[in-house]
């Protein structure tokens, strides 16, 4: 098998002069790069690059067995503190200033294999060179330096270049000092239409239309160039197009994921996106809004809207699945995407452990997940915690107010039973007499010693029916009268449940009765209020008192003790040894059908008259009844109820432990919330919460967020990034092409333009580097196949949404639509087949039917396939880059589809329209497509199609009917099918 | 961008201008190299390196192969091991009574709740053939062909949703993102077809998996490698069919105007893409014919329908099952059957082990029966392997949902033990690899693991697992992830 380069020299022989080319290549980014900078510091100090030259021997050579992952012998080389402490030999691998007496320069250098490092099973010994460094960075006090993304981005100065007309930006001159470098030159500028076409597809997602064509062909003034690119950003399909690139990073979709696929309305996340990407919010902003605009003070809709961000994760709704496991699979989702989002960082690596390369310790991950782990969302069916976003635009304020005023109300009614409800002394505890079940459970009455003191309580054990009524007798001894109930439910092992939440549960029905000694029902406790311990919690407690399923409860799982009062309408008289029999119905079930009931509960009554108020005319009932009123009326605003972020009450808010090697089920020490030390640290002065995370990540002193940014923009526009793994600034991606082209963008970004990506987007169109022409020489194809010298200008294929929305174009019946809910365009039939769903695709009629593909239903089990075969992700996880690819799918949906034979036949009747011969038909086509002249031996290719295409007609007019009536219309439609399939048109 | 992709890249761009030149034969548009990222993690993997204008030209694998393609049926939902394969006795006798509490105690179940009853196997067993297989009287064909399979007993997962575990047989991952084993198979061999897709996915029993497509995804791997649905109705494969109006000839004339036209455009811009481009409509063209071909049902003769049981037009597991030998015959590397409805909980009729769990079984028996004997008399089956599997197993109580007795009987899902077996490509026939306690709780010798079975699926193809690898965010990802997985010699002829 040839594994060796050798070996694949022997096999290609033929593709030698190739091969060779590209080692050429590949050492003008990797090898020559150093030299270089080396040779210049070489008069004053030789000094040699932990970065350049050590890190890389490291990494791919030391840190699989010491690294992040494993610590052979007590030793790491990630870190310099453990690299020169004594490792468990008793020997240090380094010390500094003393390469002789370094083990690690025996080992290297041992002439026996079995004791060399690295071992010949992992891999070859270190040549020469290497071993030279090494033991010269170890003479020169072996200093470690920061991965070059974690140091923040330098100003570099403009390198000098002998093209000094080219550049017209100072990027332009990064750009071209490594084009010369390289011994190549720029390519000329690209025609006008080239280059609007590109700068149209790029910037708004579409192509240009004739008359933008024509009028910037003619326009002379100097700032013609400005004008196309003040106008493509001034557009609102600007949103719709970056707003595609967004939703890959949101993992955006209109259903849940897993084994149903059940819809989920969160398309007004999307439509936030769009809106503030048109207003060019700037992305610290923007980026804050996203992670923790809830938490922002005085937090609009909109800010809570923002937050469906991270609620795009997947949800669980299989039967059976645990939604602790679930819940904790998005909170995971959530970390890995920050990361990717933000800092291009393979961070989720250390879930299981330390990474392997990184500096990044396994106990700073779950410090992290801590930011993310107290948000109330729980893998519940339902999605919640929704917000419900008004559907008409002029009913926001009203209804933000209303939002306002009802978490005002419930405060105040909050602070009033709190004080209440809390005081141990309003309560006395009841002894349990009597308790049984409907169904299975066994019930069973239990004293347990806390605080010196005998408690009852009534525990459900064994196999516990769904649904079951709990009839519980409650001794009331001493009580003379009663005004309240308190009902607690306890976790069977609390400290366990602080780490694996039990079962909840949920109380869909209390009834209470009064029992006289004989076990006689005498009289009925009519409980007519109820409240719990947090102020607004999934369901209102109210509802235990009303038929349904819903009431108080922790749903579906409880990790710490909960309780809830409920208020007789009047205080009840307790004749002497009465008793008070509680009916609890629970009918709520888990996903797996099992029970959801109070398996550990307490008991307590109070005969305290404050609690007669709350269920008898009074401030208490006034606040109640306005509360009432004003979410009926928030409900009767007609509005989508939208998955968002928001905190559990601090009071009951998760704890994070560690994961022992990642396992959810196996927990090690609790954690706080924080950032990896090797970043700058917090704001400090402010909570440590998700919003100073989100504040942290939006600062100039972050060094990856302004660079992560700009480079993803260089590879939309130039189809590769300065740094190619836009996923990974790691150790293990790749190293910029141009680092000092990157820390210049990033400078220029964060500072000059206060994170605003339209100026960031302007400068780079307008640059030299992306207006020249897409033409690739010999030589540039030899030394530079994939163009990362940026020496021509990009040609890439359209995205999936750009081919669809190029033919919409083309065809004339793109719809300009904006926002709302996604649409279905014709798709084949027996796509959408999800298990126990019913849910169907019905196709759009009028103009939804023509819609830009940024609004096409996007099922994430089962993708719109003509845009799943270009290359769109199914949006389960986070896709930084889309790899493109060029496979004979591709060509059958954009051939047969019959969206696509419609638009053909749309594009084709514009083609008849705009000329009365066949040729002049043909070329106006081309023009409308590309802006451009078509080459006359494309056109004689193309009218040979039309004679063929026509004689087809001819030849059985009957048969050609499904496409078009007439032998002109039938030919066109042919030759239009043909054009929307050029690699002209699928490339720009 | 490092030296070897460097050098890969070159030398891809560098084939696919030569190919256009000179078309050659197939196996030299691809090769394997070193994986440039693989010494973080110790031993060093390989690469497929490939011509991107022909990503599934075949290649040699590495190592000598004793299987050359793959049909994997999956029955989605999860047979019961223990009313088919693994015949348990000692259960029968403790039909009935509680189970015990250490089998219980700290595990959770997706539906059962509390103390269910254990439940004895729910049909007559009888061994077959000269090996002497328990089977019960569910799989009368497929008690036939017993001496033909190779039985593993002893598969065990940890994962006891569909979805998931669905997602972990075919990816090596729970979670989504991952590349399925029909990708590795076919990023690492290629097809012999090029005409076809080199992985192929039919589906029956009226709904997806419950993992949906990303069980035949590419995850990491470029998208070429994902599976490709064919489908019984409508288009074979989606798209395949010209529009109405338009006619196969005028389709090519087409395709060679594009052709033609593209060549100017390589004439202006240089860019090897349009010479890929180009080849790929020559191959789309070339697979409407071949795919229409190979999925034409109708085209077999009286006897062969009647051996399968198979009724053209419908869709079913008996065609999906004819299918997959046609495909196959034609060079298709990877064939994955899913047929769904067997997840036999007994909350209704239709997952009851007395009503729907015995028409699936009579859905089952003889097509995959005809499946293996044709492959047989074809001499296929030696080189082709073909695997049945579950997701997991079912447990040895009776499933007791809400914690109250159902009426129908049923088991619920079972990730500590379940069956899978194995045929023709180099497994070892008549032979039951492990076996599990007295009730099937867990096996008692011989644990397999999914990744194990998946690392000998690889090296019966001919591939070591823990060589090929895809660097991806900074790992050599590979099928069997990052726990150990091993061979099973003992089930490989």
């Amino acid at each position: 098998m040839p594994n060796d380069l050798a070996s694949l020299f022997a096999l290609t022989s033929s593709r030698l002069a190739g091969t060779l080319a590209a080692l050429v290549v590949a050492s003008c980014f990797g090898v020559t790069n150093a030299c270089a900078d080396d040779a210049k510091s070489a008069e004053s100090s030789p000094r040699v690059s932990f970065n350049k030259e050590i890190r890389p021997i490291f990494a791919k050579h030391c840190v699989g067995c010491h690294g992040g992952v494993k610590e052979a012998s007590g030793l790491s080389f990630i870190y310099r503190e453990s690299a020169l402490a004594e490792a468990e030999s008793g020997l240090a691998a380094i010390i500094a200033g003393n390469a002789t007496d370094s083990n690690l320069m025996a080992r290297i250098t041992d002439p026996d294999p079995e004791s060399r490092m690295p071992p010949g099973d992992h891999g070859p010994a270190l040549d020469p060179q290497q071993i030279d460094a090494l033991k010269r960075w170890i003479d020169q006090g072996a200093e470690w330096e920061e991965h070059w993304s974690f140091v923040p981005p330098q100003s570099h100065p403009l390198p000098a270049v002998a093209r000094t007309n080219w550049p017209r930006d100072p990027l332009d001159q990064f750009v071209l000092a490594r084009i010369e470098a390289a011994g190549l030159a720029p390519a000329p500028d690209a025609a006008r239409a080239e280059w609007l076409r590109r700068v149209s597809l790029d910037l708004i997602g579409l192509p240009p239309t004739a008359a933008e064509f024509a009028e910037f062909e003619l326009d002379n003034r100097p700032d013609a160039y400005e004008r196309v690119v003040a106008r493509l950003l001034a557009s609102p399909r600007y949103g719709e197009r970056w707003a595609s690139m967004w939703l890959d990073l949101a993992r955006y979709a209109d259903t849940v994921g897993f084994e149903k696929d059940p819809h989920r309305d969160i398309w007004p996340y999307r439509d936030w996106l769009i809106r503030t990407l048109n207003d060019d919010m700037p992305f610290d902003e923007f980026t804050v809004r996203q992670l923790a605009g809830d938490l922002l003070p005085n937090a609009t809709l909109d800010d809570r809207l923002a937050t469906a961000f991270h609620r795009n994760t997947q949800m669980n709704t299989e039967g059976g699945t645990d939604d602790e496991e679930y819940r904790l699979a998005a909170v995971l989702d959530r970390v890995s995407t920050t990361w990717q989002v933000w800092q291009a960082s393979t961070f989720r690596c250390t879930q299981c452990h330390s990474h392997p390369y990184d500096p990044f310790r396994h106990e700073e991950y779950y410090k992290f997940v801590a930011f993310f782990n107290t948000s109330r969302d729980a893998d519940l069916n339902g999605d919640e915690p929704l917000l419900k976003i008004p559907q008409e635009a002029g009913k926001w304020a009203e209804a933000e107010q209303l939002d306002e005023h009802v978490r005002e109300l419930e405060r105040q009614l909050f602070e009033l039973q709190s004080p209440l409800t809390r005081d141990p002394a309003r309560w006395q505890a009841l002894p349990a007499v009597a308790a049984s079940a409907t169904g299975n459970a066994t019930m069973t009455i239990q004293n347990v010693a806390e605080n010196g003191e005998a408690i009852s309580e009534v525990r459900a054990e064994g196999t516990i029916t769904a649904g079951s009524t709990f009839t519980i007798d409650l001794d009331l001894a001493g009580l003379e009268r009663l005004t309240a109930v308190r009902i607690d439910a306890l976790p069977k092992d609390p400290a366990q449940a602080l780490k694996i939440p039990e079962d909840g549960f949920v109380l869909s029905q209390l009834k209470g009765e009064l029992l006289d000694a004989a076990g006689a029902v005498v009289g009925e406790v009519p409980f007519a209020a109820a409240f719990c311990d947090e102020p607004a919690p999934l369901f209102d407690p109210q509802e235990s008192l009303r038929e349904g399923l819903e009431g108080w409860g922790d749903y579906t799982r409880m990790s710490r003790r909960r309780f809830a009062v409920f208020v007789p309408a009047r205080a009840v008289e307790v004749p002497s040894g009465a008793r008070l029999r509680l009916s609890m119905n629970f009918g709520h079930g888990d996903t797996g059908g099992g029970a959801l009931v109070i398996e550990r509960g307490r008991f307590a009554a109070s005969s305290s008259d404050d609690w007669i108020p709350f269920a008898n005319d009074s401030r208490y009932a006034q606040l109640k009844l306005q509360l009432t009123e004003l979410k009926k009326a928030r409900a009767e605003i007609a509005a989508v109820a939208v998955p968002i972020m928001a905190e559990q009450p601090a009071e009951f808010a998760r704890q994070t432990q560690v994961f022992a090697r990642g396992n959810w089920l196996d927990r090690e020490t609790a954690v706080t919330p924080g950032v990896p030390e090797v970043m700058p640290p917090l704001p400090g002065g402010a909570p440590v919460d998700r919003l100073a995370m989100a504040r942290w990540l939006a600062s100039p002193e972050n060094p990856l967020t302004a660079r992560v940014m700009v480079n993803r923009l260089w590879q939309e526009l130039f189809g590769i990034g300065i740094v190619e793994t836009a996923e990974d600034f790691g150790t293990s991606g790749e190293l910029p092409s141009h680092p000092e082209l990157l820390d210049h963008l990033a400078l220029r970004f964060q500072g000059e333009h206060g994170w605003s990506v339209k100026r960031m987007l302007r400068d780079i169109v307008l640059s030299s580097a992306y207006r020249q022409a897409g033409v690739a020489t010999s030589d540039k194809l030899a030394l530079d196949p994939r163009n990362r010298l940026v020496a021509r200008g990009p040609r890439t294929r359209l995205t999936a949404e750009m081919v669809r929305d190029q033919a919409l174009t083309l065809s004339g019946k793109l719809s300009e639509k904006m926002y709302g809910k996604p649409v279905m365009p014709p798709q084949p039939d027996g796509v959408w087949r999800s298990a126990y769903n019913g849910e169907s695709w019905i196709t759009a009629e009028g103009e939804d039917r023509y819609r830009r593909a940024v609004y096409t239903y996007w099922k994430r089990t089962s993708g719109y396939p003509a845009l799943a075969t270009f290359d769109m992700p199914s949006r389960d996880v986070c896709v930084v880059r889309r790899i493109a690819t060029n496979t004979p799918l591709q060509a059958l949906a954009t051939l047969n589809d019959a969206a696509y034979v419609e638009l053909a036949q749309g594009f084709a009747s514009r083609m008849a329209a705009a000329a009365d011969n066949p040729a002049a038909q043909i070329a106006a086509g081309y023009r409308l497509a590309t802006g451009q002249a078509l080459h006359a031996a494309k056109l004689r290719r193309l009218l040979e199609l039309y004679e063929a295409a026509a004689a087809a007609f001819d030849a059985d007019p009957a048969a050609a009917q499904p496409l078009a009536a007439d032998r002109a219309t039938y030919a066109l439609a042919i030759v239009a099918n043909a054009m929307l399939n050029l690699d002209d048109l699928l490339t720009k | 961008m490092n030296l070897i992709q460097e050098l890969q890249h070159a030398q891809l761009s560098h084939t696919t201008r030569r190919l256009f030149l000179q078309e050659c034969a197939a196996g030299l548009g691809a090769a394997w190299l070193a994986s440039a990222a693989s010494n973080a993690a110790g031993a060093s993997g390989v690469q497929a390196v490939r011509d991107a204008a022909r990503p599934l030209a075949p290649i040699m694998p590495p190592l000598p192969a004793k299987a050359k393609r793959v049909i994997y049926l999956h029955m989605a939902g999860s047979p019961s091991q223990l009313d088919l394969f693994d015949y348990k006795p000692e259960l029968q006798k403790l039909d009935g009574q509680d189970c015990p509490q250490e089998f219980i105690a700290g595990k959770r179940f997706a539906f059962i709740r509390g103390v269910p009853k254990l439940l004895g196997p729910q049909f007559p067993f009888q061994q077959h053939g000269e090996s002497g297989a328990w089977l019960s009287d569910r799989l009368p064909h497929l008690a036939s062909v017993a001496d033909k399979l190779c039985f593993v007993r002893t598969m065990v997962t940890d994962q006891f949703n569909h979805g998931p575990a669905q997602l972990l047989v075919h990816t090596g991952n729970q979670n989504l993102g991952n590349a399925s084993i029909g990708s590795w198979a076919t990023y690492g061999l290629g097809s012999e077809n090029q005409n076809l897709p080199g992985f192929v996915v039919l589906l029956s029993g009226g709904k997806f998996p419950d993992a949906g497509k990303s069980v035949w995804g590419s995850g990491y791997l470029p998208s070429v490698y994902q599976g490709v649905q064919c489908r019984s109705s409508g288009d074979p494969v989606l798209f395949l069919s010209n529009p109405a109006g338009i006619d196969r000839s005028l389709r090519g004339k087409m395709v060679e105007a594009i052709a033609d036209v593209n060549r100017q455009t390589y004439n202006e811009a240089a860019d090897p893409e349009t010479l890929t481009r180009i080849s790929q409509y020559e191959l789309a063209y070339r697979m409407q014919m071949s795919a229409t071909d190979a999925m034409d049902l109708n085209q077999e003769p009286a006897h062969i329908h009647q051996m399968y049981g198979t009724q053209p037009g419908q869709e079913s597991l008996a065609n999906n099952c004819l299918l997959a030998r046609r495909l196959v015959e034609r060079g298709v590397r990877y064939v994955q059957l899913y047929d769904w409805g067997w997840d036999s909980h007994g909350a209704g009729e239709n997952e009851a082990l007395h009503h729907g769990f015995k028409d699936k079984c009579r859905e089952l028996d003889q097509p995959v029966t005809a499946l293996l004997l044709d492959l047989e008399q074809r001499g296929l089956l030696d080189e082709t392997l073909v695997v049945w599997s579950g997701e997991f197993g079912r447990t040895p109580m009776r499933e007791n949902r809400g914690g109250q007795e159902m009426k129908l009987i049923g088991r619920d899902h079972h990730p500590h033990a379940f069956t899978v077996w194995l045929a023709g490509g180099g497994v070892r026939a008549g032979y039951a690899h492990g076996e599990t306690d007295p009730i099937g709780y867990a096996p008692i010798t011989d644990r397999v693991e999914v990744r194990d079975l998946q690392a000998t699926m690889l090296r019966l193809l001919g591939i070591d697992h823990e060589r090929l690898v895809f660097p991806f965010q900074g790992l050599d990802q590979k099928l069997t992830g990052v726990k150990p997985a091993r061979v099973i010699d003992s089930i490989i002829a």
